[in-house]
């Protein structure tokens, strides 16, 4: 017969179990899937920052432009897949709740977990490539800047997961929400300081936590880098804080449906 | 033993919502093999996904001691891009089985589905047939209290149906059934109590006779 677990017991294995099936599943697919799986947002971060650092010119503020780049879009593009990785997660693990250890919720923890690791690898590798050539790649305050992702991931983790039920109760609206990064990609000043940006937009350009994470990200990594009036870590949190309580509370309110066969 | 207390359960539909079961109290006696029978959406299967816990209730509780398996041959939440030998390592990791243990369940379905090197090929180059018997392996590889069948019992060739009532003959020494099932013959053979899911409510029968005719009146 099986042996009796706490309930802690089974949350570890469970999400282990789906860390290693997440990983398979996103490695599988391909030839060399591991490597590809590395190679490809390698080759995006480095085309874009070479890019945009051939045509805008050596540096901006003082700092080079492929390593501007290269610091602000890294964590975007973790913060953005993450969320939407979690948005579809219950509809691509709908069959697994029929194991009934498996919840939800677990299937979000362990996309994030595997998200986040890739991303860290590939922003890794980067670095020392980068470094390699010859740019300073030193961060002023390190504990700061690894605070700061981890609360840029918490915040993502948040919105994923709202995302994830609007898509659940309303299927059609994925394509929407998608889109929706499109303008969040220029709009949080992720290519370009915040200081560029229209100044008469800025009040509301500075609702977005998106332009306030990667404002505070750079001034924790560039000595020199002053971010725009009005970015505040408080602002972060708080949103974070209330995402995190609508997003857990609607999830409370919704998880008979998000297992459910009759529906989604 | 199960005992419910007091299920709600609904489903919200496009249409607004159903009920299922409203205020069910129950309670199902221990040791006994048991039978769900009923008409075509009458409930069973909702039934039993809440004593399997697959399926939480709206309200109320399902109280038990013992371990009950998700439905035997459930191939659905197989990966299909993993292999048959990652999918079975996944279902042990959840259920706990890890290092030898965990070998062993391999070592035993791998035998037990008798697909050979297949098992290394990715789940979606298998054929129906293929993908069951790793299913049904898979089912068997863990001993649970109860094991729950709904409506599919034996698969593939007859070499392997009669592979599978032996292995299942052998496993109810020591475990007990919750079997859905519109097979009379079926229940009779395998059940020692019956439940009849009518109009949302649930009838016991001790006797399987007597709720095999209240069944078909």
């Amino acid at each position: 017969m099986l042996k009796p677990r706490s309930p802690l017991q089974i949350k570890k294995s469970v999400i282990f179990a789906l860390v290693l099936r997440e990983a398979r599943s996103r490695f599988g697919d391909r030839r060399m899937g591991a490597t590809w799986t590395l190679i490809e947002p390698i080759c995006h971060l480095l085309i874009l920052s070479v890019l945009f650092g051939l045509l805008r010119g050596r540096t901006v503020a003082g700092i080079d432009f492929p390593v501007f780049v290269l610091v602000g879009l890294a964590p975007f593009l973790l913060f953005r897949n993450t969320a939407l990785r979690l948005m579809n997660s219950p509809k691509e693990n709908r069959a697994l709740f029929s194991y009934k250890q498996i919840k939800p919720l677990d299937t979000y923890i362990a996309r994030v977990l595997v998200e986040f690791s890739i991303s860290a690898t590939v922003y890794a590798i980067l670095v020392f490539g980068f470094a390699w050539f010859g740019f300073d790649m030193a961060i002023k305050s390190p504990i700061e800047w690894m605070l700061t992702v981890l609360l840029g991931v918490i915040f993502s983790f948040g919105l994923g997961m709202l995302l994830s039920l609007i898509a659940h109760a309303m299927p059609s609206s994925t394509l929407f929400i998608r889109m929706m990064f499109f303008p969040l990609y220029f709009m949080s000043g992720v290519l370009i300081p915040a200081s560029y940006l229209p100044h008469a937009m800025l009040p509301l350009l500075l609702l977005n936590p998106f332009l306030h994470l990667m404002e505070l990200i750079r001034a924790e990594i560039f000595p020199h880098y002053v971010p725009v009036d009005g970015i505040s870590v408080i602002y972060v949190i708080a949103f974070t804080l209330v995402l995190l309580f609508v997003s857990l509370g609607t999830y409370r309110v919704r998880r008979l449906h998000l297992i459910s066969t009759k529906n989604g | 033993m199960f005992e419910l207390r007091n299920i709600t359960k609904s489903y919200l539909t496009p249409k607004g919502r159903r009920h299922v079961f409203r205020d069910l109290s129950l309670k199902i006696p221990a040791g006994k093999n048991i039978g769900l029978i009923g008409r075509n959406g009458s409930g069973k299967s909702t039934l039993v996904r809440l004593l399997g816990g697959a399926d939480v209730p709206d309200s109320g509780t399902v109280a038990t001691d013992k371990s009950i398996s998700w439905p035997v041959g459930l191939s659905g939440g197989f990966q299909s891009t993993m292999t048959g030998r990652e999918n079975i390592k996944f279902v042990s990791r959840v259920y706990g089985a890890v290092g030898d243990a965990m070998r062993r369940k391999v070592a035993y379905v791998e035998d037990f589905a008798e697909i050979g090197s297949w098992i290394d090929e990715p789940v979606k180059t298998y054929s129906s047939g293929m993908r069951s018997r790793l299913a049904f392996g898979l089912s068997m590889a863990f001993d649970f209290d109860y094991y729950l069948i709904d409506e599919v019992m034996s698969v593939g060739d007859a070499h392997f149906k009669r592979k599978c009532a032996d292995v299942f003959e052998e496993r109810l020494q020591k475990s007990k059934v919750v079997l859905v099932s519109h097979n009379m013959s079926e229940i009779k053979k395998l059940c020692d109590v019956v439940l009849l899911v009518r109009d949302g409510g649930v009838q016991i029968y001790d006797d399987v006779d007597e709720g095999i005719k209240a069944y078909n009146t």
